[in-house]
């Protein structure tokens, strides 16, 4: 090979990446790596009490300071990282799986059919999901099951509506009619025209309430569900902080700036997607 | 500064300026306002057992016929004196005379032979039916004089008698006393705002002296940082049992406030389950108690605050001897006795937990120190309704950690059913003699003798003794006199700062709410129909019905679905641990829960198409008076936040997208974007605190919580609306500004805004009357999901500022599986969002005629 060496910069802008795209990554590679490495190496136990070393502000040795039992902060921040991810991955995938069929098949059947989607939506949007999460976690016990089912069947309606309302705007579209002229069955019509032509949408649909979950996750470790302890979750570390941090504001700052970065990165990393999908549908028409 | 900043602050300048003060209202009138965590279910310490009952109730509006002094003695009250047989059978009681209850019925031995009648007949609800049923006869001598007749020996009368289970009560009022309590203490029942705060008045027919406060309000405030910014706000003048011992510090520190420390009434156990391996084995509950360091966890779970204990036993309670050195704190002993059981490292073992901070922080300090001795601790956190059913009555556990509340409760060792499941034939022979006890001095060493058992059989893992901890601000005197049973002296308690009122100021204004709120929702209403009338056909319109109700109805199952498979017991919830099982049963039978499930529903969904929506489990008053209340706090509080983060959102938007093709425009644009997306970032809790802290505290420019209802007029109420709703908009506007941003960019974009650039049309005049409108129809979709949720998914936001709203509500009902209250909320929400779906239809036929021709949908 001859060809001169390509530096990354240039491959990016050869690319024409977007930058939100680039961030939005950056820092969801860099929460994933965290969580990884904290699978190998950790700083301290997160688990592991000092009571003389209770709520010591940061320094060299405790980066991010210690906690009301002693345990370290940063260690306890990294090991949450995990389930952190999991929740809303695994919460949004479940509603995307039952949603976007869900909303497809609203678009495309009679009115009947569409009533009746859309108010069982709005049956299960009505109930607030924290309540739907307590009684979910009566009866299955509380744990990340309970999180992530309560998280995903709230955001159902969220991808039921958007993939119905996308799917009938394409709908009005000649090529949709010229697809049915073709003879292309209802499925088959979505599956291999609607689908592909709202994906933009979904996509960043999906990264916005991934983000909405992250933040429902917190809320829901707040009142003692989703994740039990003694393993971390950023939510219950803001939660035990709430009266302490008067006093000892560093409790905050290591799982309210995980929490924050979790969720730009993920809306920047939508953004992202959405102008580089936009970017190539305009090269390819031009 | 960018726009949306300035307009945040103009508007709360504008809000908060000058009109509120806080805690300062300089002729306050002498009423003591009290935190209380929880809201008492009812308000008849008689057949409810749960502690918030008895601290508003007792003492202030009954009163018993004797009382425990600061060391448990027994001291009259409405007996002035006894007299007490010789084979210990017959206890005749001189009452006092003169004494009448609130309503003026006289207190007589009549009344004294009825309460004591219905706390031990067969379908008594009483939690300490029991003790009572003991008694075989309660006979009138003379209106001054009754004897009680006892079935057999029972030394332990006295202390039941001054329980608040044993309450006098009137045989006229005793039925409504939950909800209207009639009794003849120095205070008498005045209101009970639901989920907000309880009034009580000076009693003008009080017997005895009459007490310095002209009323006290207990205020329902669950949350803990609500409890101290209540406190430090000036909210509040006290709080009793103050939930959070970390602020403890900080507030003795503060000359403003004064904290009284003490035992308290809870003996904190890590309850171990003795029926099945491995505690039934005697040497691994040694191993248990001498890996538990209680020192530490007493620092470390509760900051310093709490007695260690060595059984089941309060060092207040009568005849304590300390055992706190019977097992002490030892690691290798504890090793080299699990190794003698054959325990192997790493055995792993379930510790169930109770919602409240006393077990979720003593929870993680015990499965650190068990890990230790290599027992690894798997926690549950659960809730109350689901801890009762699994833990308590299923003894489905291996340990549990709670706070057993009842005063000398050593006698639920000797029940073979109860949860932990301890059997000991001469532990029961022991009880029996301690009652049969025939002098003080006999019934002490049996005492002693029960405590040694409980010690050395290592039952449980005897931890602390709740701490009582009340903050109080200095010029609330007088107010702390502990007792085993309490530690609030609410009759001589006394505001220094406070005068009596000549006359008892009304504090409801002229009453305006309802007309205005009826009239705009007529128009409303009157509008809308109007506009279907336009756009829909008849048809269509009966379609729409008819899909409400089905929708409703299908919502009415699920809800009823869902918690049928919860577990949860609503009686057992509402009667606590200690309540007799036959007390239990006689709730369910008059809750109608003995009916078979389908049986419920029918009787529900039936009583809902006529209007009747039900009586609540845990409150006992109709459901709709409770969701009615609530909807006042809440429909005015969504609505306030629709508007706010409307026009957070709209500034944000305009403000990104008004330069499209300048580099100051594309900066502003990044600059909005970033501000977006970090106010979605934030849980809406922590916007809440973070606002309580600031512009509460530290400027006191708005309250920091509570609502002062809408009686108290509309500035006020806004005014303790303004930092929830602003809470509840910044996220929702963050959403919502980077969907309008979009949209905007979308429709700047298309042709025919260059076409109307194209024809000269100013940059402002194409933003509002083309830009906008094209992107109003996402924003009115997005705005109809946000209202739903904004409507009862405030649940942690009421939580942050003590608000009694609908969010609460419904998350009470949950965790109370009060079943009626949670279906007639859930069928509210699901009809809230279903008229909201159709009114943004419509109003999107009006805004885009192109969807006039299709069919709505």
């Amino acid at each position: 090979m001859t060809a001169p060496a390509i530096t990354p910069g240039e491959m990016i802008r050869a690319a024409a990446l977007p930058h939100a795209l680039i961030i939005g990554a950056c820092l969801l590679g860099a929460i994933i790596i965290i969580a990884l490495i904290s699978l190998v190496w950790q700083p301290f136990d997160p688990n592991g009490m000092d009571l003389g070393a209770r709520l010591i502000r940061p320094d060299l040795i405790h980066l991010f300071g210690t906690d009301s039992y002693g345990r370290d902060v940063l260690a306890q921040t990294m090991a949450a990282a995990r389930p952190a991810l999991f929740v809303p991955l695994a919460s949004i995938g479940l509603a995307m799986i039952i949603g976007v069929p869900m909303g497809l098949w609203a678009a495309l059947s009679g009115p009947w059919a569409d009533h009746g989607l859309m108010r069982l939506s709005d049956v299960i949007f009505a109930f607030p999901a924290l309540l739907t999460a307590m009684l979910l976690a009566a009866s299955l016990g509380p744990g990340m099951l309970g999180a992530i089912l309560a998280i995903g069947l709230f955001n159902i309606p969220v991808f039921a509506r958007v993939a119905r309302s996308a799917a009938r705007r394409e709908m009005q579209l000649d090529y949709v009619a010229a697809a049915r002229a073709l003879g292309l069955g209802r499925w088959g019509l979505a599956i291999s025209h609607l689908l592909p032509n709202i994906a933009d949408g979904l996509i960043v649909q999906a990264a916005i309430q991934a983000s909405l979950a992250l933040v429902a996750d917190v809320g829901l470790a707040y009142i003692g569900l989703g994740v039990q302890p003694p393993h971390p979750s950023w939510g219950r570390m803001l939660a035990d902080a709430q009266t302490l941090y008067l006093d000892a504001p560093w409790l905050v700052l290591a799982p309210g700036g995980a929490v924050l970065i979790g969720v730009l990165a993920l809306t920047l990393l939508a953004d992202g997607i959405r102008q580089y999908l936009s970017d190539t549908h305009q090269g390819v028409r031009k | 500064m960018s726009l949306g900043l300035r307009f945040i602050i103009l508007l709360i300048v504008a809000l908060g300026a000058g009109v509120h003060a806080p805690g300062k209202a300089a002729a306050r009138d002498n009423v003591a306002r009290l935190g209380i965590q929880l809201e008492p279910p009812g308000l008849d310490p008689t057949i409810g057992a749960a502690a918030a009952i008895r601290e508003v109730t007792f003492h202030t509006i009954f009163e018993g016929l004797v009382r425990q002094g600061p060391k448990g003695e027994i001291l009259p009250w409405l007996a002035t004196d006894w007299r007490i047989s010789p084979d210990g059978l017959s206890y005749i009681f001189n009452l006092r005379p003169g004494v009448r209850f609130h309503d003026g019925a006289p207190f007589d031995a009549d009344a004294v032979k009825f309460s004591l009648d219905r706390a031990r007949a067969a379908n008594s609800k009483n939690a300490q039916r029991q003790a009572f049923s003991l008694i075989d006869d309660v006979r009138v001598i003379d209106p001054g004089q009754v004897e009680i007749i006892l079935k057999r020996r029972f030394s332990g009368l006295l202390a039941v008698l001054s329980y608040g289970d044993a309450a006098m009560v009137a045989p006229l009022s005793a039925e409504a006393n939950n909800t209207k309590p009639v009794g003849t203490g120095p205070f008498q029942f005045d209101s009970w705002r639901r989920g907000d705060s309880i009034h009580l008045d000076r009693a003008p027919l009080y017997w005895g002296p009459m007490p310095h406060l002209a009323g006290i309000t207990f205020k329902v405030i669950g949350d803990s940082q609500a409890a101290y910014a209540a406190i430090e706000s000036g909210e509040i003048d006290g709080f009793p049992a103050f939930p959070a011992p970390e602020l403890v510090e900080r507030l003795v520190k503060d000359p403003r406030f004064v904290v009284h420390t003490g035992p308290g009434q809870g003996k904190t156990i890590l309850a171990l389950n003795n029926a099945k391996a491995p505690f039934d084995n005697l040497t691994v509950r040694q191993a248990f108690s001498h890996a538990i360091n209680r020192t530490a966890l007493i620092e470390g779970a509760m900051f310093g605050f709490g007695a260690p204990i060595g059984s089941h036993y309060g060092p207040l309670d009568e005849g304590y001897i300390d055992l706190t050195g019977t097992y002490p704190f030892d690691l290798p002993q504890a090793k080299a006795l699990l190794a003698k059981a054959g325990i192997q490292p790493g055995l792993s073992l379930r510790l169930a937990l109770p919602p409240t901070t006393y077990a979720r922080r003593s929870g993680e300090m015990i499965a650190a120190q068990l890990a230790a001795i290599g027992i690894k601790v798997r926690i549950e956190q659960l809730e109350w309704a689901v801890w009762l059913d699994q833990v308590f009555t299923r003894h489905d556990f291996d340990m549990t950690i709670v706070a057993h509340v009842e005063p000398l409760d050593y006698e639920i060792y000797g029940r073979s059913t109860y949860y932990f499941g301890y059997q000991n034939a001469h532990y029961r022979d022991l009880l029996a003699a301690v009652d049969q006890a025939v002098d003080s001095t006999t019934r002490r060493v049996g005492l002693a003798e029960i405590q040694q058992v409980l010690a050395r059989d290592a039952v449980n893992v005897y931890l602390f003794q709740l701490p009582s901890l009340g903050v109080f601000r200095a010029n609330l005197k007088d107010i702390w006199h502990p007792t085993p049973l309490r530690s609030l002296d609410l009759d001589r308690a006394r505001l220094d700062d406070a005068m009596d009122r000549p006359e008892q100021a009304q504090t409801s204004g002229p009453k305006v709410t309802w007309p205005v709120g009826t009239l705009a929702l007529g128009l409303v209403l009157a509008g809308l129909i109007f506009i279907a009338r336009r756009q829909l056909s008849p048809r269509q319109i009966v379609d729409r019905l008819g899909i409400l109700a089905l929708t409703m109805l299908g919502a009415s199952i699920a809800i009823f679905l869902l918690v049928q498979i919860a577990p949860g017991d609503p009686a057992r919830q509402i009667l606590g641990m200690g309540a007799d099982i036959q007390a239990v049963d006689a709730l369910r039978r008059e809750m109608g829960l003995d009916q078979p499930a389908w049986h419920r529903a029918i009787t529900w969904i039936a009583g809902m198409m006529q209007g009747d929506f039900g009586i609540s489990y845990a409150y006992r008053v109709p459901v709709i008076d409770l969701v009615i209340e609530r909807i006042g706090l809440s429909g005015p509080l969504a609505l306030m936040a629709m508007v706010l983060s409307l026009g957070f959102a709209l500034i944000l938007a305009l403000a990104a997208s008004a330069w499209p093709d300048h580099l100051r425009g594309r900066i502003i644009d990044r600059l909005v974007h970033l501000i977006s997306l970090i106010m979605v970032a934030i849980p809406n809790f922590y916007v809440g605190m973070i606002l309580v802290l600031v512009l509460a505290l530290q400027f006191g420019l708005v309250p920091a919580g509570g609502f002062p209802g809408w009686d108290a007029g509309m500035i006020p109420a806004m005014q303790a609306l303004f930092l929830p709703a602003l809470a509840l908009a910044i996220p929702q506007a963050g959403l919502l500004a980077r969907i309008l941003r979009e949209e905007l960019r979308r429709v700047n974009a298309s042709d025919f805004i260059r076409t109307a650039r194209a024809k000269g049309l100013t940059r402002y005049r194409i933003m509002f009357s083309h830009a906008l409108p094209n992107a109003g129809l996402t924003v009115l979709t997005i705005l109809g999901l946000q209202f739903s949720y904004l409507l009862a998914g405030t649940i942690l936001i009421e939580n942050v500022f003590a608000l009694p709203g609908l969010g609460r509500l419904a998350f009470q009902a949950v965790g109370q599986r009060d079943l009626p209250l949670l279906q007639s909320l859930s069928a509210l929400l699901v009809f809230a969002v279903v008229v909201i779906s159709f009114i943004i239809d419509l109003l999107a036929r009006v805004i885009d005629p192109r969807l006039q021709s299709r069919q709505i949908t």
